[in-house]
């Protein structure tokens, strides 16, 4: 999958032929725009790093395999909530580097948003649009031709879910797009202004994808198989923001080789929460190690002029807990 | 060396947000005509500031306007308050002037700048600058000799120090500057009104031609300090101002004195001079 572009951030020629699984299209678009590809491939660390902090306290973490082609594994082989998650944040993730490489001048194909020039006007008086404004309608084409194409070959239930995430994560980026603006009067006031259109930061286009997962909505094939309808009667329909699934997802409590799971032994628990970090949820009922350690901070810090900010050390001490391994060793486990 | 470098975490990139990741922060030294904060009492800042300007051309043409509220010396922390924000200290993470700082300067300098027709702006306001210990309050030592006893009540247009380069500064921060005798003056709703004859512009800005034959110009809430200029009406001044709303406030008075050294040397200066402009900050 395209997703492995991160380890391989070499020159394009050599990244285009040893990304496995890349389909004809997407090898094309990889030969003739090497420079996105750039801009993809060091995107995929930035979402997965944003995956990996939405589903901190989760016993599935989001986390990735160094040599697997498919990055995560073979759990994302199931059609489960996090498939969906994963799907629509890495094609908002392709939206979002795209697009901020444009403006950052380091694109051969595509600039700042060409439309917005000249004087404008909005609520709060005429503005000359001026700067930069990210022309996300670039990035959200690009990604759409290159992250789907894969989806289109096959026209199967799975490629169908795939293509909905994938547009809920393009639309997300876009949600976040927002007017900037600079004032230039004298003293600050703002008698002549510029503006922009800017994204915002990626969390928050991961903080939106995190309730559209909490929220997310299991669907099943209707019966000429070119949509869906809600697996329960009760449910809304999706929307075009909504993440579908079709299949429930595991406990991933223990570790599970076919399943793609790590298990939960040894991860950091917490014992004050009642949430999916507590310690009785994350270790799935089996109990918990607890290590004494002392930490090291900054503390008491000072600005003196002029110019040095001095703090002085603390030691903290603090308990950890971890989760106890499943008693029959995960290495017994049946395959 | 002059500057104590603290690590931190790497929080460099806390400078980065909002539209400024396409450029990495940079330190740079303060030029020398960067009034408002060359003496500030350190030599280094980072741009972006944290007021978001991004080039040095913009930095300059934003402080120019503050520089003559430097000059009415409102408050002793002034110039380290705004050099905080438009010549940001060099550390490896944004120091931000404290709260009480910014509340103090907003205190005893926002009646002065209603004088000049201004608000504390929006991107002063007080509530975004942190509380605790981490923030910047010092007043850099040479600056206490500075401080002047505030027992003086003349109407801040009318303090203004007679050397070339503040008239050219304040000058630059107008937007209309004028050659005129003075007609009358009267009072009127807790300002004077200044009727003007004989006028003859320097930098016309926000006034029309044919509005120029029945000019009034207004000293904002002026109506009852005094401005001494305004005792000896028998010869030219050299008034500049502003518009706000439809009233043209006068914000700076000089006797036309060409006797006087600085203010020849000003009207030298004034031939060759070019003030940042908006235009040639943002082509």
């Amino acid at each position: 999958s395209w997703w492995y572009m991160r380890a391989t951030s070499g020159s394009s020629r050599v990244m285009c032929d040893n990304v496995p699984g890349l389909v004809s299209h997407q090898r094309q678009l990889c030969h003739r725009h090497p420079d996105v590809m750039r801009a993809i491939g060091l995107g995929v660390t930035e979402w997965t790093m944003e995956c990996q902090h939405q589903f901190r306290q989760h016993r599935w973490n989001c986390n990735t395999l160094d040599r697997d082609h498919s990055l995560f594994g073979r759990v994302l082989l199931r059609s489960s909530r996090e498939s969906a998650f994963v799907y629509a944040i890495s094609s908002a993730g392709v939206v979002f580097a795209i697009t901020r490489a444009c403006s950052q001048g380091e694109l051969k194909s595509c600039s700042c948003d060409p439309k917005k020039k000249g004087t404008a006007k909005d609520n709060k008086g005429t503005f000359d649009w001026g700067g930069c404004s990210d022309n996300i309608d670039y990035g959200i084409k690009f990604a759409r031709a290159f992250v789907d194409a894969k989806e289109r070959k096959g026209k199967d239930a799975r490629a169908l879910m795939n293509l909905h995430n994938n547009r809920a994560g393009r639309k997300a980026v876009k949600r976040f797009l927002k007017q900037e603006c600079k004032c230039h009067g004298v003293s600050g006031s703002c008698t002549l202004r510029t503006c922009w259109l800017a994204m915002a930061d990626f969390r928050k286009t991961g903080n939106y994808l995190w309730r559209k997962y909490n929220g997310a909505i299991q669907v099943v094939m209707n019966q000429d198989g070119t949509g869906f309808t809600v697996a329960n009667k009760r449910f809304k329909k999706p929307t075009k923001n909504d993440l579908v699934y079709f299949e429930n997802s595991p406990d991933y409590c223990i570790r599970d080789r076919d399943a793609g799971s790590l298990g939960t032994a040894g991860r950091v628990c917490n014992l004050t929460s009642r949430g999916m970090d507590s310690c009785e949820v994350m270790c799935c009922g089996r109990g918990y190690d607890t290590s004494h350690i002392t930490r090291k901070t900054k503390c008491e810090c000072k600005f003196h002029w002029c110019c040095a900010v001095r703090c002085q050390d603390c030691v903290e001490a603090l308990d950890v807990h971890t989760c106890k391994a499943p008693k029959s060793p995960d290495w017994a486990a049946p395959t | 060396s002059e500057y104590d470098y603290v690590s931190f975490q790497s929080d460099i990139g806390a400078y980065q947000s909002g539209r400024f990741y396409t450029k990495p922060p940079q330190c740079v030294d303060i030029p020398a005509d960067l009034r408002l904060c060359h003496n500030v009492g350190y030599k280094r800042m980072v741009l972006p500031n944290l007021l978001e300007h991004e080039t040095m051309a913009e930095v300059k043409q934003q402080a120019s306007s503050w520089v003559p509220l430097l000059n009415k010396n409102c408050h002793i922390g002034t110039q380290v308050f705004l050099c905080s924000l438009f010549a940001p200290v060099c550390l490896d993470r944004p120091i931000y002037p404290c709260r009480w700082l910014c509340e103090a300067v907003r205190d005893s300098c926002e009646p002065v700048m209603q004088f000049f027709g201004f608000y504390w702006p929006e991107m002063l306001k007080c509530d975004k600058f942190p509380e605790g210990d981490v923030c910047i309050a010092m007043t850099p030592p040479n600056a206490t000799e500075a401080s002047k006893p505030q027992g003086t009540t003349v109407c801040p247009p009318c303090d203004n120090e007679l050397k070339s380069e503040a008239i050219i500064e304040h000058l630059c921060a107008s937007e209309f500057a004028l050659r005129m005798k003075i007609k009358e003056v009267k009072k009127e709703n807790g300002d004077k009104k200044i009727v003007p004859k004989k006028k003859k512009p320097l930098k016309l800005g926000p006034i029309k031609k044919k509005e120029l034959k029945k000019l009034v110009l207004y000293l904002k809430n002026g109506a009852d300090c005094p401005c001494h200029q305004l005792d000896n009406l028998s010869h030219h001044f050299l008034i500049m101002g502003r518009k706000v709303k439809s009233q043209y406030l006068l914000t700076a008075i000089h006797k036309w004195d060409k006797k006087n050294k600085e203010f020849k040397t000003f009207m030298k200066k004034m031939k060759n001079h070019e003030c940042p402009t908006f235009q040639s900050v943002f082509k």
